[in-house]
């Protein structure tokens, strides 16, 4: 057929198309999303050990650099601001007054013309595969755990020359004066992981919303893998311009 | 022009240059006995550092003061390294000065820290190799023992073992000047470090310090002895003076690319802190400190006299100096004042950090200078003989 030809017909419009034509649409269109959204998580989990192969939307990923590998998935449209995460961390992990391991932004972001939508977003240390907070320790006070990629802390070795802080992009490290060493989110190591057998951090048992999910990105029976590869969710993270790979995710579920 | 002539002999230590190393002594033992002060109640109550703005005002002499003592290094390499004669007779006071500048510079960085007696254990039990700020510390304190080898051959004549050590802390206090770069490059939070341009300009930047010390305290150095300025330390500062001037020019492109990327954001990848520098709450900082005080200033006095005229050279120094402190101060803090968030829409998110320096670390500060010009002082009285010969 010639273009001219087509330039005659009618318009059929998208009353006559069949629901299962629809249908089959929308899953192409998710399909696709779903690959880039994959090819996404697998870039920022980094790692050049991770190996996935996209196959149809199908993503199998047989080796992450860490095991366990620990992820925590912000469902942040969930969130209602309750601060009992807050709550729950502070007695938990013994954190002075003067600081905090986690938080709540509160962004007002526009929608529409004149329309602004208040959004909470938790916050907390993203345990990067690429740390810059890592990088620049010049004790080792700050570390990478080579079994499960938590980044912790060795506060008798911390100098307090701060580089940490002035380092990492997610503001998730504070001075505690107490024991004159940075302090930061560990995933509740030493407090609330071992206890639960890494099944869980103070935080997210604490959250009534669910909107803190952490689990295990090499364990696909973890809510947090499942909620990951839900080709459906777009994913995201926090300042991926600065190429440390986070942990953390965000979505709207 | 030769403009203090009072005696061309080596005169003994009076009364008044002991008063004036005591009064500057005593004033900065009382300035860093705030640092001593705030090692024992904590950061939190004495500092103006935040966890937003971590690096406070002291780290700026540190840096000031370690790039100020690399540039001496290299101009008196110019000397006893790369033997142009020109240069010889200001080499013993320019490598004592280098060594006092490094001390200072190492003394501030430690009173910034708030846990420093930890280094001692494990910055050698636990070193991180990584780590440009565990290499830059290790390099610039082995540059210290380096000069002070170095120095100590000099005031024992011994040239040869001299020009060896010089060679060493030469090549050690570059790789410590690019660490430094390196160091604040890194770190991917706060774009303003990560310029292009800046391993260039921290060097250049280096030299033309030590440029303008060696004009300043040469000078101060024959009026403080009351001393002649001889054909030789004469013809030498004129030349450090044109060595200068060719900094100045340098500079004053770098302080043009600023400009660039202060009003016009596709020159710069931080356009954000560009802006807040060059036309913000930072802009008397910039065209008074880092335009007029550090490049325009010196280079109209150089020019309008030639640099020929001494006491002009050191007010062009002087005038350099302050600016170019001015400048570490801006480069360390303008670097941490965008807010980590400041994409995300966040409600009460101020548009920048603030950070406003304590009475604390203004008396630190002080106390650290006026710990260098009281070393200064004190390598006048002592060192007489070796600057002279």
């Amino acid at each position: 057929m010639k273009v001219k030809d087509l330039e005659n017909l009618n318009n059929e419009g998208v009353d006559s198309l069949s629901s299962k034509e629809r249908r089959r649409f929308l899953q192409f269109g998710l399909s696709i999303t779903g690959v880039f959204l994959g090819g996404s998580i697998l870039s920022l989990t980094s790692a050049h050990k991770v190996q996935g192969a996209l196959r149809g939307g199908n993503i199998p990923v047989t080796d992450f650099p860490y095991s366990p590998h620990y992820t925590m998935v912000i469902r942040q449209n969930h969130c209602i601001d309750c601060e009992r995460c807050l709550e729950a961390c502070r007695s938990t992990n013994s954190v002075p007054a003067h600081g905090y391991r986690t938080t709540i932004l509160e962004r007002s972001v526009p929608i529409a013309q004149d329309q602004r939508e208040r959004i909470f977003m938790p916050i907390l240390c993203n345990h990067c595969n690429n740390p810059p907070c890592v990088r620049v320790c010049p004790t080792q006070a700050t570390y990478k755990d080579e079994t499960n990629g938590i980044v912790r802390m060795k506060p008798e070795k911390c100098i307090g020359c701060k580089t940490c802080m002035a380092a990492c992009p997610y503001n998730a490290r504070y001075f505690n004066e107490e024991n004159r060493a940075i302090d930061k989110c560990d995933f509740c190591y030493d407090t609330k992981l071992k206890e639960s057998g890494g099944k869980i951090t103070a935080c997210a048992a604490a959250c009534p919303a669910n909107v803190r999910i952490f689990g295990d990105l090499t364990d696909p029976e973890s809510d947090a893998y499942k909620l990951i590869h839900s080709p459906d969710k777009v994913v995201w993270v926090l300042r991926p311009e600065t190429d440390t790979l986070p942990n953390v995710f965000y979505m709207n579920a | 022009m030769i403009s203090y002539l009072k005696t061309n002999t080596l005169s003994s230590t009076s009364m008044n240059q002991v008063l004036i190393f005591v009064g500057l002594a005593l004033i900065s033992g009382f300035g860093l006995s705030f640092g001593i002060h705030s090692l024992l109640v904590g950061h939190d109550q004495t500092f103006g550092t935040s966890r937003e703005v971590p690096w406070g005002i002291l780290v700026s002499p540190y840096v000031f003061f370690a790039c100020l003592s690399t540039g001496l290094c290299i101009v008196s390499s110019l000397g006893q390294v790369f033997g142009i004669d020109t240069f010889r007779p200001i080499v013993p006071r320019t490598v004592f000065l280098a060594l006092i500048t490094m001390a200072t510079g190492l003394m501030c960085i430690t009173l910034e820290l708030e846990s420093p007696w930890r280094v001692g254990f494990y910055a050698l039990l636990s070193p991180h190799q990584s780590s440009n700020i565990w290499w830059k510390t290790t390099i610039y304190s082995l540059y210290l023992i380096f000069m002070l080898f170095n120095f100590m051959s000099l005031a024992l004549k011994k040239k040869k073992r001299a020009k060896i050590f010089a060679i060493i802390a030469l090549v050690t206090v570059t790789m410590g000047n690019l660490n430094m770069n390196s160091d604040m490059e890194l770190l991917g939070a706060r774009g303003f470090w990560s310029e292009n341009y800046m391993p260039l300009y921290f060097l250049s930047l280096s030299t033309l310090t030590g440029c303008a010390a060696i004009l300043l305290f040469s000078w101060l150095g024959k009026v403080f002895g009351g001393q002649i300025l001889n054909i030789e330390d004469h013809r030498a500062l004129k030349s450090t003076g044109k060595l200068f001037m060719v900094l100045l020019l340098g500079i004053l492109y770098f302080t043009g690319v600023k400009v660039m990327g202060g009003f016009f954001p596709q020159f710069t990848k931080n356009p954000e802190a560009m802006s807040l520098l060059v036309q913000g709450g930072f802009a008397l900082n910039f065209w008074i400190g880092e335009v007029a005080l550090a490049v325009l200033i010196p280079l109209g006095l150089i020019l309008v006299t030639r640099g020929t005229n001494s006491n002009i050279l050191a007010i062009a120094g002087f005038s350099c100096l302050l600016g170019v402190f001015v400048l570490f101060y801006d480069l360390v803090i303008v670097g941490q004042l965008i807010p980590h968030y400041y994409q995300y829409n966040v409600v009460d998110l101020p548009k920048y950090y603030t950070y406003n320096p304590s009475l604390h670390e203004i008396m630190i500060t002080t106390g650290a200078i006026f710990f260098f010009l009281a070393a200064f002082v004190l390598g006048e009285i002592l060192f007489k003989k070796t600057y002279s010969s």
